[in-house]
């Protein structure tokens, strides 16, 4: 992959230090994590905005910034399209005029007809005269792309485009925002909280915790692996667990929990092979745990690997599914407060098995649907 | 009316529109400044600024006396030079009113360009233009309702000043005497008939600039 944007910047400022180092391709770098870990103001560095201790930028074939160089353009030549959370336009412009606030200097006729340009291909012709406080959340959204685009940035910074959205809404727009990014096929980097979002728009995602980054990777590799226990947490991944190491092989791992001998598969990318007798963190998806049908006779004991039993102690009605917590029935402190573990059956499984009225289950995990994460 | 009352009028129309005027020209630069940059001397500035507010007129009056009177710090070398002073002159009067007026433009118009989204300014930045070109096509539009409030207050204050005025500028009816002094004047020496025109004048006209701003405000808004 030939980086299209590389990042390493360190900033301290009071009671706060950022200290990050990523690069990513073309498409969309998404970074990720919660609120207050320096996503925003890695943004603002990149935009030349503020101004980090050390470090360097490089988007393309151009340095932006290198604090050992002593190379810091400013932000008005930095070419670097900006969509700010709230989205930041000017109430006192039309839509027109917002769009072609950055193509001050060029011919007049050059102006117009770029501006006409970015209105056509967002669909905002009819709105032109407008101002900001008369358009809805979405239609402030594609005005603040296309000022942002009309300038033909080298890279497009969008700050949680999406926060101040409805839900509904935010849903709908997140995935025109998709359409436009791809459509303009523009390398940009976007700040969100919501790992949803980082999935959906972003092509690779920087995880990001108290001003680090925990783990950069692809969006399907950092989904399915995880780097780590705090990379897991960050993202919100159930049945985050710690067991004892059995035995580690390249593909098979077999660890001890809750009294259970259970089987997983090794990280395919990252063979890890913690010693015997050694902590090991590992979570279990939800939605692959597989409740065991009593009307259809013995439990094939090949078929169900890591088979276990125990009660519904809580459940949680999601609307489309429900969430279980079963506790198992080992004696011990559960692992997850009251319970052990949490699952998710389909809402026609629920009735169909009459799990309302049967709370005693039996339950088995393919081992693809355990994790373990390399390093707690 | 008397032909004394009419120049005091003509003269403190004068000295507050003057007045008005230097504080726009001189009170916005400093407000952007406390408000949108760090710089050394800056709480100098900020208290400098804040200080006419605080304090009694008279002794804000006798600042300037001590600065710009005959024999002051400004006064004596500008005497030397020129034996021109600006003590007990119409200019005298701009000055105190001036003076007395900058905290409250200032105040208010840091206030209103505080109040505008930083996240606007960046944006600005972004597509090109450099602080002075945001200040001028963002900033201060948007700050524009507070700038005209602040040169409202700074307006109706510099009309009604009274004690630095009499300090740096004395009573001389027909050259310095404004209508506040006029007022004064009239109570003192017992012409009642005087006084009360006066004073309904500057009513009047107090009510006409409060009015005329609250329509430019809600024609901004």
């Amino acid at each position: 992959m030939t980086s299209r944007l590389e990042v390493s910047l360190r900033k301290s400022l009071p009671g706060f230090t950022l200290d990050v180092e990523w690069s990513a391709g073309d498409g969309v770098a998404a970074l990720f994590g919660p609120s207050g870990a320096g996503k925003t103001l890695t943004l603002q560095c990149l935009a030349g905005l503020v101004r980090p201790d050390a470090g360097r930028i490089v988007v393309g074939a151009q340095v932006l910034f290198d604090a050992a160089a002593g190379i810091d353009v400013p932000p008005q030549q930095r070419r670097v399209g900006y969509v700010f959370q709230g989205y930041a336009l000017f109430p006192h412009l039309t839509v027109r005029d917002n769009v072609g606030f950055g193509l001050r200097g060029r011919r007049r006729a050059d102006r117009t007809r770029r501006v006409e340009e970015v209105l056509g291909r967002l669909g905002l012709e009819a709105l032109a005269e407008r101002h900001p406080r008369e358009l809805s959340g979405g239609q402030r959204q594609r005005v603040a792309l296309g000022r942002a685009l009309a300038t033909d940035p080298a890279l497009l910074l969008l700050d949680e485009p999406l926060s101040a959205l409805d839900l509904p809404l935010r849903q709908a727009l997140r995935d025109e925002l998709r359409a436009v990014l791809t459509d303009w096929g523009i390398a940009a980097v976007l700040v969100t909280h919501d790992l949803g979002e980082a999935y959906r728009l972003g092509d690779r995602i920087v995880v990001y915790e108290e001003g680090r980054v925990i783990q950069a990777a692809p969006r399907a590799e950092l989904l399915w692996q995880p780097s780590s226990r705090s990379v897991a947490r960050i993202m919100g991944i159930r049945n985050l667990l710690q067991g004892v190491t059995l035995k580690a092989t390249a593909d098979r791992i077999q660890l001890r929990w809750r009294g259970q001998v259970l089987e997983a598969v090794n990280s395919p990318t990252r063979s890890y092979l913690p010693t015997p007798d050694s902590p090991i963190a590992f979570y279990i998806r939800p939605e692959y745990v597989r409740l065991i049908r009593k009307d259809r006779g013995a439990v094939d004991f090949a078929h169900h690997m890591n088979l276990m039993s125990g009660t519904v102690v809580r459940e949680v009605d999601q609307g489309t599914s429900w969430t279980l917590c079963l506790r198992l029935d080992e004696p011990g402190e559960p692992a997850q407060g009251d319970y052990d573990l949490e699952l998710e059956v389909p809402r026609l499984v629920y009735e169909i098995l009459e799990i309302e009225r049967d709370r005693h289950w039996q339950f088995s995990l393919h081992r693809g649907a355990m994790h373990v994460l390399p390093s707690a | 009316m008397s032909p004394d009352s009419i120049s005091a009028l003509r003269l403190s129309l004068q000295v507050a529109v003057t007045a008005t005027a230097i504080n726009a020209l001189i009170g916005i630069p400093i407000a952007y400044a406390l408000a949108r940059r760090r710089f050394w001397g800056r709480s100098l500035v900020d208290l400098l600024v804040t200080l006419p507010l605080i304090l009694p007129p008279t002794v804000v009056g006798y600042y300037l006396i001590v600065l710009l009177g005959r024999r002051g710090v400004l006064g004596r070398p500008l005497y030397e030079l020129t034996g021109w002073t600006v003590a007990f002159t119409w200019y005298a009067a701009v000055i105190a009113a001036t003076v007395m007026a900058l905290p409250l433009l200032v105040r208010t118009v840091r206030a209103a360009i505080e109040s505008v989204d930083r996240d606007l300014e960046r944006a600005a930045y972004t597509l090109g233009r450099s602080e002075w070109r945001t200040a001028l096509e963002v900033t201060l539009p948007l700050a524009r309702n507070g700038i005209l409030a602040g040169m409202v207050l700074a307006f109706a204050r510099a009309l009604g000043e009274f004690g630095a005025t009499l300090m740096l500028a004395g009573n001389i009816p027909g050259k310095t005497t404004t209508v506040p002094l006029s007022i004064y004047t009239a109570v003192q020496t017992g012409e009642r008939g005087e006084a009360v025109a006066l004073v309904a004048a500057l009513t009047a006209l107090s009510c006409v600039v409060l009015i005329a701003a609250n329509r430019l405000g809600a024609r901004a808004s």
